[in-house]
């Protein structure tokens, strides 16, 4: 078995890169822990669950297993209130023999926005990842610099990424000079693998053996990895494609985790690769014993699915990427839009011949938010009449008139003039070069015109032709760090401090949560963790920092005032515990909040309110500052409050002999 | 001449009631026991053997209420008065009201009381009987009194204000420049006025960086004194101790000596009988002690002393009130081991802010060389109305080392509070402090440290983090799946 694992954590780039050179026939990186779910389960797969499949990978003979970033990262302190640090680290113990891969946005790492040199440099030297497959929606090489070089240095495994779809303007000599910046800000191909990311499953059969072979026949020594998503329906056939071209590595998931979505079943693509006589480098048998494992959990995962079930070859046209197509769908669901999508797909579709770049993150967000504004605006002022109408309209100028706006009729032109108006911020930061050089150039002066209106000569002068990285200063780590430890009212960790640089709010929210909850979504299986127990007698077991531990539920009590009471036992002690619901009547307690707010400086009894000088003090009064204002009692002890300056008192909040919390409003005051 | 007594009312609540309740259970003594409104349910009720109303929560109708105290011990059949500390402990028209009733009152005589109670006149006692005290004016009714006493005797800020009536914290005020003398001296005469029904405050320099070293005395009435050496208390926070241990790690075995021998001469001098207090405070930087006061009490902290001495200080006072004679003298008392003792107070850690409410949960500490003093159970309420006090927590070793050892088990391991908030993390992080350990502090420890000691307080237990797991158990089971997921 042993001799399956060619390559492992601690080997250099270099012997890698050998080892899968040296290979005879293909090797697999399993999405199975982050894209599969992406792609097909908004991300929500608990580590709990993922961790089992770990053994299996261990020995299985994988190239690497894809556990990290894209949103993974995000949806993790968002939504699962795990930590990838903690996943990672779990994972690290579980399969030793594994190499770690994640997915990082170049600039924009695990998050949304471009990060100056010095938070990327900070976040990737601190991130514990084997592979680091790093794209860029705008196949601008220059922003995977910074990426690029802290990676190598670290001696891990750097893998640039060619983002991939299909257009007139996206030919081999277009991607050829991609790779060959590539290769220059690599230093050649021995350190590397390169990555073909096509997200959304649009690439061709023959177009895809064609751009494989094209990049081998210009650098025949590179070790190529195709990422392509199975939306289309015809992804196994483009695996063989690619990999009697040269392609090396490919994506692949559990069988059981296959949707619409995502990857190619491992079990399969094991199977047609052997037939087609290209050996495979992995024991099919634990593979096989991973995608059993699967079927235990992943029906705790249905309310996850995206309710959009099948293939779409239409992707061809669109280019949602897999990882967008759920979430976007489930938007359109929430938002009570449904009936829009195929005017919105066949807008995307229209919109991406006119600005051109590439549909996956943050590119993707772009495309979709700019053009689900569209069809909804329209949608709103002039109902299904006016989708049709922008839809053709749009059409018209694309289609017919190859994007000549001379060529409509006044009014069209106007009508477009106006069609980026609203379009959102990251749109208009898009075009003024914030995310970097666009792949084929910037859009046509009318689209500035038609999303800036009046400013937009002025506005365009502030496009950048330079990549963020230059452009960027960088952020005051100690000043973030101090407003960190401000709001959660601690030292944060490290690894709390890079979430937070990452997802400021969200940080905080899963910070807070898990002071609260700790370890709760590590432990807990997932039906638990998303329902609770039910009946008396259900109990939960597990396992806590080397300690067995038992929750067990007794009985929950009907809902009073907002709240209900639950009696559980957690190793065999009863405990009860009211949970307020969303209709619990908060006690409504004014807090002292700002200058103007005298708040209590303890728990206590008002027994005086003024002083002994010149008695109580009432609405209206002038305090000094320094004159006692109020004083409380606890425990037998008395507790001065003062003015803090020159005052009136506008309103006195509390009466003589209340108890008060501290913090706690007593005066509303005024500067005089 | 000897009385027996056979059935003791306690007129005390809370921690000091339980303990000496302790003593008259193994001594087969009934108790009867006291209580207000709020203790209706309270622990020290239910260790007595006969439990009697006295009335509302405020002390004043209760607790501090003497002819309520003298006739529920008539009515129980009772025939003596053990006060505990604080409350009525110190009060000499107690004492004489409880022996004007007919009932033995364990404590030192009205006399004796009145003549310690009043600072000013220890003070000069004290001076008479060449015990060293510090510099200070008394029987101040102006604060212009004060000013001009530190013009006269060119003292130096800060002072501190205190009820000459005082002790246990209350009604003392720390002074630290001209513009808080007049504020500082209204609220001494207050918080004087409220504790202990006398507005009469003194004024002393302060020692800054002081110790506080007091002298554990135990004498009967036929006029023999004997010291059970010292305690250092010096941690404190705002003049409450927190933490005290036995015997001082600041001493020498000769300023030991001197400073317990003087202690005794001073109490024979007065002619001191039962269980008694004479406190110091001690100069680290000129290693001088000087005279503080005379507890004229049961104190809290009597529990390390019997650790180290192995006897009963309660079961001792009995013997004193019943007209025994000591059954040991000085050369019989060989302390042979260390004791820590830290206060669980139901306050903030960090803010000391009280905290009240129910015990919702109580696991106290067990395993070698340790002592628990409660005054709850769980599911018992703290009311807001007495003092916070709630838990002792005893430690005792062969050394310091080993009593630290112990205290750091029992604190950091074994007890669990749940409901209200506590000390526990606090005294934690003290005694676990080098410099604590070094034994190098003054009663300036936790103002100075603070930041530090709180810095200190995160250590998890899977005990803890299990019942974060329960609540979210409890929560998602009663509301089912929650829109954030």
């Amino acid at each position: 078995m042993s001799d399956l694992i060619f390559v492992k954590p601690g080997m250099s780039a270099r012997e890698i890169v050998l080892a899968v050179r040296s290979l005879d026939g293909v090797c697999l990186t399993s999405v199975g822990m982050r894209d599969a779910g992406q792609s097909d389960f908004k991300n929500r797969h608990r580590i709990y669950d993922l961790k089992t499949l770990a053994p299996f990978y261990n020995g299985m003979g994988l190239f690497s297993a894809e556990t990290h970033g894209g949103a993974r990262w995000h949806v993790g302190v968002m939504n699962r209130r795990e930590s990838p640090f903690e996943e990672g680290e779990l994972l690290r113990g579980l399969m030793p023999n594994v190499l770690q891969q994640t997915l990082i946005r170049e600039t924009n790492l695990f998050g949304y926005r471009p990060y100056p040199r010095n938070v990327i440099e900070h976040v990737v030297s601190r991130v514990d990842i084997d592979v680091w497959r790093c794209f860029s929606f705008l196949n601008d090489v220059r922003n995977m610099r910074t990426v690029a070089e802290v990676v190598m240095k670290r001696g891990r495994l750097f893998e640039p990424t060619i983002s991939f779809t299909t257009s007139d303007w996206a030919t081999n000599e277009y991607y050829l000079s991609v790779v060959k910046d590539i290769v220059a800000l690599c230093g050649g191909t021995d350190e590397i693998v390169l990555c073909v990311k096509d997200m959304a499953g649009v690439g061709d059969v023959t177009r895809i053996g064609n751009l494989i072979d094209a990049i081998k026949q210009a650098y025949p020594e590179m070790v190529l990895n195709y990422h392509r998503h199975i939306t289309d329906g015809l992804a196994i056939p483009a695996f063989i494609s690619a990999a009697r071209a040269g392609a090396a590595i490919f994506d692949v998931e559990e069988d059981s985790l296959v949707r619409f979505y995502g990857h190619s079943p491992i079990l399969a693509v094991q199977a047609i690769f052997e037939e087609s006589g290209i050996r495979v480098h992995i024991d099919r048998e634990q593979a096989g014993r991973a995608v059993q494992k699967v079927r235990e959990w992943i029906g705790a995962y249905e309310w996850a699915e995206s309710p959009f079930k099948g293939f779409d070859h239409t992707v061809t046209q669109h280019r949602m990427p897999g990882g967008a197509f759920p979430s976007s769908f489930e938007q359109a669901d929430k938002g009570e839009f449904l009936h829009l999508m195929p005017a919105i797909l066949k807008v995307m579709s229209l919109y991406n011949r006119i600005v051109k770049y590439f549909d996956v993150t943050p590119g993707s967000q772009i495309t979709w938010v700019t053009c689900s504004g569209i069809v909804n605006r329209y949608s709103k002022e002039r109902g299904d009449a006016g989708v049709r109408h922008v839809t053709g309209l749009l059409m018209k100028f694309v289609e017919e008139k190859d994007q000549d706006l001379g060529a409509m009729e006044q009014h069209e032109q106007e009508e477009l003039l106006q069609l980026f108006r609203t379009a959102p911020g990251d749109f208009r930061n898009l075009l003024l070069g914030s995310y970097g050089k666009l792949p084929v150039g910037w859009p046509a002066d009318w689209v500035y015109q038609s999303t800036f209106g009046d400013e937009w000569e002025a506005r365009m002068t502030e496009r950048k032709d330079l990549s963020p990285l230059d452009l960027l200063k960088d952020d005051d780590m100690e000043r973030l760090r101090r407003e960190l430890t401000e709001t959660i009212g601690r030292v944060p960790t490290e690894e709390e401090f890079i979430l937070f640089l990452m997802h400021p709010k969200d940080a905080v929210a899963f910070i807070e949560f898990r002071e609260k909850y700790g370890e709760s979504p590590l432990v807990l299986p997932t039906t638990v963790w998303r329902s609770g127990l039910k009946r008396p007698g259900d109990r939960v077991d597990f396992e806590l920092w080397g300690k067995p531990y038992s929750i067990e539920f007794v009985s929950v009590g009907a809902e009073h005032d907002g709240i209900i009471h639950v009696v559980m036992k957690v190793n065999n002690k009863t405990r009860v515990y009211a949970v307020e619901t969303p209709r619990a009547k908060k006690a409504e307690t004014r807090m002292a909040k700002g200058v103007n707010h005298i708040g209590a400086p303890i728990n206590g009894n008002i027994w005086r309110i003024g002083n002994p000088e010149r008695g109580p003090l009432k609405a209206g009064d002038i305090v000094h500052k320094g004159e006692e204002v109020i004083n409380l009692e606890a425990m037998k002890m008395e507790n001065a409050v003062l003015a803090p300056f020159d005052a009136q008192i506008t309103e006195v909040c509390v009466r003589l002999n209340e108890t008060v919390r501290e913090g706690q409003l007593l005066f509303v005051i005024e500067k005089v | 001449m000897e009385k027996k007594i056979d059935r003791i009312l306690i007129a005390n609540r809370g921690v000091p009631a339980v303990r000496i309740m302790h003593t008259c259970r193994d001594r087969k003594i009934p108790t009867t026991a006291v209580y207000s409104d709020p203790d209706r349910l309270a622990h020290h009720v239910f260790m007595a053997d006969a439990a009697v109303h006295i009335g509302e929560a405020p002390p004043v109708e209760s607790y501090l209420n003497m002819d309520k105290m003298v006739d529920a011990a008539l009515r129980s059949g009772s025939d003596a008065i053990h006060p505990g500390w604080g409350f009525l402990a110190e009060n000499e028209a107690f004492a004489q009201k409880v022996i004007d009733a007919g009932l033995t009152w364990i404590g030192p005589s009205p006399e004796v009381i009145r003549m310690m109670g009043d600072k000013i006149q220890a003070k000069i006692i004290a001076q008479k009987a060449n015990v060293p005290t510090i510099p200070g004016v008394s029987n101040v009714t102006d604060p212009s009194q004060i000013s001009k006493w530190m013009d006269e005797e060119k003292v130096q800020f800060p002072i501190m204000i205190k009820a000459s009536a005082g002790g246990g914290g209350k009604g003392m005020v720390k002074v630290e420049n001209s513009g808080q003398i007049a504020s500082g001296f209204a609220q001494a005469r207050s918080e004087a006025k409220k504790s202990f029904g006398d507005e009469t405050v003194l004024v002393e320099k302060y020692i800054e960086r002081g110790r506080h070293i007091e002298v554990q005395i135990v004498a009967d009435r036929h006029g023999n004194v004997v010291h059970l050496f010292e305690r250092e208390c010096t941690i404190q926070r705002r003049n409450q101790k927190i933490i005290e241990e036995a015997p001082s790690p600041t001493l020498d075995e000769g300023l030991r000596q001197e400073l317990c021998s003087t202690a005794a001469r001073l109490m024979q001098e007065i002619g001191y009988a039962t269980a008694g207090t004479v406190e110091f405070i001690f100069d680290s930087a000129t290693r001088k002690f000087y005279f503080l006061e005379v507890n004229t009490r049961l104190q809290v902290e009597h529990g390390i002393t019997e650790l180290i001495t192995g006897l009963d200080i309660v079961g001792i006072m009995i013997d004193v009130a019943e007209g025994r004679k000591l059954p040991f003298t000085q050369a019989d008392i060989h302390p042979n081991r260390w004791a820590l003792e830290v206060r669980l107070n139901a306050e903030d850690p960090k803010t000391f802010s009280p905290s009240f409410g129910p015990v919702t949960r109580l696991q106290v500490p067990m395993g070698p060389n340790v002592r628990v003093a409660s005054g709850v159970y769980e599911g018992a309420d703290i009311p807001p109305y007495y003092d916070s006090l709630f838990m002792l927590l005893m430690s005792a070793g062969a050394d310091r080392k080993d009593a630290i050892r112990v205290m750091d088990r029992s604190l950091g391991r074994n007890l669990r509070i749940e409901g209200v908030r506590t000390l526990q993390p606090l005294l934690l992080s003290i005694i676990r402090h080098p410099a604590f350990i070094e034994g190098d502090f003054s009663t300036r420890f936790i103002e100075e440290h603070m930041d530090e000691l709180i810095s200190m307080f995160r250590e998890k237990s899977s005990e803890d983090e299990v019942l974060k797991i329960a609540r979210y158990v409890a929560e998602i089971s009663a509301l089912g799946p929650q829109k954030w997921m």
